[in-house]
Parts: C-alpha cells; structure tokens; sequence
C-alpha cells in the first residue's frame, strides 16, 4: 500500500513537471509573412531565417497586397510603393530603414569590354534593366538621365521583372551589363564586375517598411521592424552592404 | 539765352544723368553678383545639359563643404580667410542655380546631404595640403564647366561660361602668390571630370 502510495506521488510529481516544463517553454509565435523587395534577400535571410518571405519586384509585391494576399510586413526598394499602399489605407505609416546605391555589373570575361558607363554609348552592348515600373528599373533611367546617357536605352535586350533577374542574366554572360542594386553585386561577385556608377549620378535610393493593415499579427509585426530599425537589424543590412538610414529622408 | 549759355547750363545736368547712369549700371551689376547667375527656363534642356547641371550641383556642394572645413582647419593664412568665405558663399549659389536649372527642367535635384564628401586624411592640416586639394577640387570643376560652356544647348551656355569664370576667380584667390604659374585651364569632358573628383565625392 505505501508503495502504491509512493508510486501515486511519484506520478503525480511527474505530471506537474511535464505541465510546468511544458508551461515554461516559450510560446511559439507563428512566423509573420513578410513581403520584400527582391534586393533584401541575403539580407532579411541573414537577420531572421525564421519568418516567411516573399521576395520580388516591389511594385508586383504592392499589387498582391491591393489585392488583398494575406501579409504582416511590407518592406519596399522605393517609397513610392509604400507610399501608395499608405494612402490607400493598406499599409501604417511606413518608414525609411536603409539606403542603397546602384552599380553597373559586367560579366567576370567581359566581352564587351566595358570599364565605364560612358563605354555603353560608344561599343555595342546588349544591356539588360529592369522595367521601368519596377524600382530599380525607374532608378536606371534616374542615372541614364542624370549622366546624358539615355541614348543608351536603344541597346536594351531585355527588361526584367525584378533586380535579381537582372543580376543573373548578366552571371551568367547572358548580357554584356545590367544596372543592379551595390548589394546585389556583392552577391554575385565572384561572377561579376563592378563598373562604379558616380556619387553625382545616383538617384535617391531609399528602402521604406509598413505594417499591413490586414495583418492579424501587428504587434510581432511591429516588433520585427523595431529590430530592423534597431541595432541588430542595421548590422544586418550594412554587412550586405546597405548604407546607413539616411539624414534626409524626403 | 544763347545756346552757349544753354549748353553751358545743360552740361552738369548731362554729368549728372551720366554718373545717375554709371550708378545704374554698377548698382545692377552688383545686383546680380549678388542675385547670382539665374539659370535660364529649362524648358528644352538636353540630355547633356542635364549631365552638366548634375555634376556641377554635386561639385558645388563638395566645394562649399570643402571650403566650410578650410575655414574650420584654419591653416591657410588670415589674409585668404575671406576668399574662403566668398567662396563658400559663391558656391552656395552656384549650387541653387543649377538646383533651379534642374528642378526647372522636371528633374529632383539631389540636396547636399544625398553626398558624402570623402577628403583624404591630412587634408586640412597643413597650409599646403589645404591649398593643393582645393585647387585639384576647383581645376577639375573649371575644366567641366569650359566644356559645359562649348558642349551644353545654347540656352545654357552662358551659364556655363559664368559659373566657369566664377571658378576661376576662386583659383586665383586659392593660388598661392609666389611659385609655379597656374597651368592654362583645360577643357574636360565630364567623364574625365568625374573621375578627378571622384575620390572626393564618394
């Protein structure tokens, strides 16, 4: 009988113990889905494997969202994504986390033997972009114009849907050169050679994050920008070789 | 009254409307040093017009930059002190002028704080460093503008031309006294203009 005492007891005290461990365990939050611009891949994958991502152009990503796909957090290569979404009521007041800069890319064999962007007025170059609608599509016309180069969009081959597409074509010799994001160079640079577009002609690039309004998880959602806007986010970002948040936000 | 008399009695009124004249002009032309050169309705501008503004708003911004620091480094001798500060402040209207030039023409003209200006170590710590960078900085802008003023559309020419005077003016103030003769000024392409300030601009 005491046995059967002890045994009771003993079962008993295994039982809370499941419970209270179990209890203890941290309460596992569902992954948020997050919808980026394709050039915060490496990025976003570095600072939190953990959350789901879809990756893109951003305008195509501004239009899923219009139409109503089911997402936490949207983060933009361009304001003007944002933006809209914002007055449109889809997304909170978005802000700006983090700068970058756009770069000429030629394959690692060069065949059209580019070492400047002036080079792609004067030798026939079969150049890929983005299209214009997408950010870094718009931000190469921005440099075209900025460097009196638009005589230049007469040897495009090809228009991309989004900046990694553009990257590839270009790895793999499938164009002479192509106009990337800085950080979507680094990527590839084993691959790729970077022909620096100057400070004079760089358009404005600014990358903006909203909560969406439909989100059923806002306050993880907010919390995941906080850490993006945080210390830990921003090494994240300057490690892919994003710039700083900027001064001048406008 | 003879005609002697009325000549007579006429000519110090003629003096006067010729010096009233002489003020004129020289109070306009002090008017506009200080307006600044206004940039033309942009209306038409070209492709290469476009390139010019752009270079040369970020070149002024790195010039007002550079001289705010020589002002701060304070190695350059007191009696070039105000040169710096005109300079400064002449750059800051280049800069809105080719600002209006650009916005004119339905661009986004970039703000100083688009840039971050990278000066080599040791650039304001000596007299000579301070002076040699400066007229690296300002040779390379006047070389751009000498070719903005053949290459850019005739409606900007003389705007180019102005700004590129202007430049030199801040060459000789920068120059030192004594020494070498400051080299006749080469026209640059702005590829070529580019690549001297590109260490400086980031």
């Amino acid at each position: 009988m005491r046995n059967r005492l002890v045994l009771l007891f003993l079962a008993v005290l295994a039982g809370v113990a499941v419970v209270a461990g179990a209890s203890a365990r941290p309460t596992a939050t569902p992954p948020l889905t997050i919808y980026a611009g394709a050039s915060l891949t490496e990025a976003f994958k570095t600072l939190d494997p953990a959350q789901n991502y879809s990756f893109g152009g951003s305008n195509a990503l501004e239009t899923q969202i219009r139409n109503g796909a089911p997402v936490d957090v949207f983060a933009s290569a361009a304001p003007l994504n944002t933006q809209r979404l914002f007055s449109a009521g889809l997304v909170e007041k978005p802000v700006t986390f983090t700068a970058n800069r756009l770069a000429l890319i030629v394959p690692k064999s060069n065949p059209a033997g580019i070492q400047s962007v002036y080079d792609l007025r004067s030798k026939p170059v079969k150049l890929v972009v983005a299209a214009p609608a997408v950010p870094v599509g718009g931000y190469t016309l921005t440099v075209l114009r900025k460097m009196g180069l638009s005589s230049v969009l007469g040897k495009i081959v090809s228009r991309e849907s989004d900046v990694k597409a553009v990257t590839g074509k270009v790895a793999l010799g499938q164009a002479d050169a192509g106009f990337v994001y800085v950080t979507d160079a680094r990527a590839v640079s084993d691959q790729v050679t970077v022909v620096r577009i100057p400070a004079w002609a760089q358009p404005r690039v600014r990358y903006e994050v909203a909560v969406v309004t439909r989100s059923t998880n806002k306050v993880a959602a907010r919390a995941w920008i906080k850490v993006l806007l945080g210390t830990k986010g921003q090494t994240a970002l300057r490690n892919a070789g994003f710039l700083p948040i900027p001064k001048s936000t406008s | 009254m003879t005609v002697r008399d009325e000549t007579e009695r006429a000519a110090p009124a003629r003096e006067r409307r010729r010096i009233d004249r002489r003020r004129f002009l020289i109070a306009s032309a002090g008017g506009l040093a200080v307006a600044g050169v206004h940039a033309p309705a942009a209306s038409a501008a070209t492709d290469d017009d476009l390139a010019y503004g752009n270079f040369g708003l970020a070149a002024e911004f790195l010039a007002s930059d550079y001289y705010a620091r020589a002002l701060q480094g304070a190695k350059l001798d007191a009696a070039v002190r105000p040169a710096l500060r005109r300079g400064r402040a002449v750059a800051g209207l280049h800069a809105r002028t080719f600002s209006e030039m650009l916005a004119g023409a339905g661009d986004a003209p970039a703000a100083s704080e688009d840039f971050t200006f990278e000066w080599p170590s040791g650039t304001f710590a000596t007299a000579a460093r301070t002076r040699s960078t400066g007229l690296v900085m300002l040779r390379a802008m006047l070389g751009a503008y000498q070719g903005a003023s053949v290459g850019a559309s005739a409606q900007y020419r003389t705007l180019f031309a102005s700004v590129a005077a202007s430049t030199a003016q801040q060459i000789g103030s920068l120059a030192p006294t004594a020494g070498a003769i400051e080299p006749f000024p080469v026209a640059l392409d702005l590829e070529a203009a580019s690549a001297a300030l590109e260490s400086f601009l980031g």
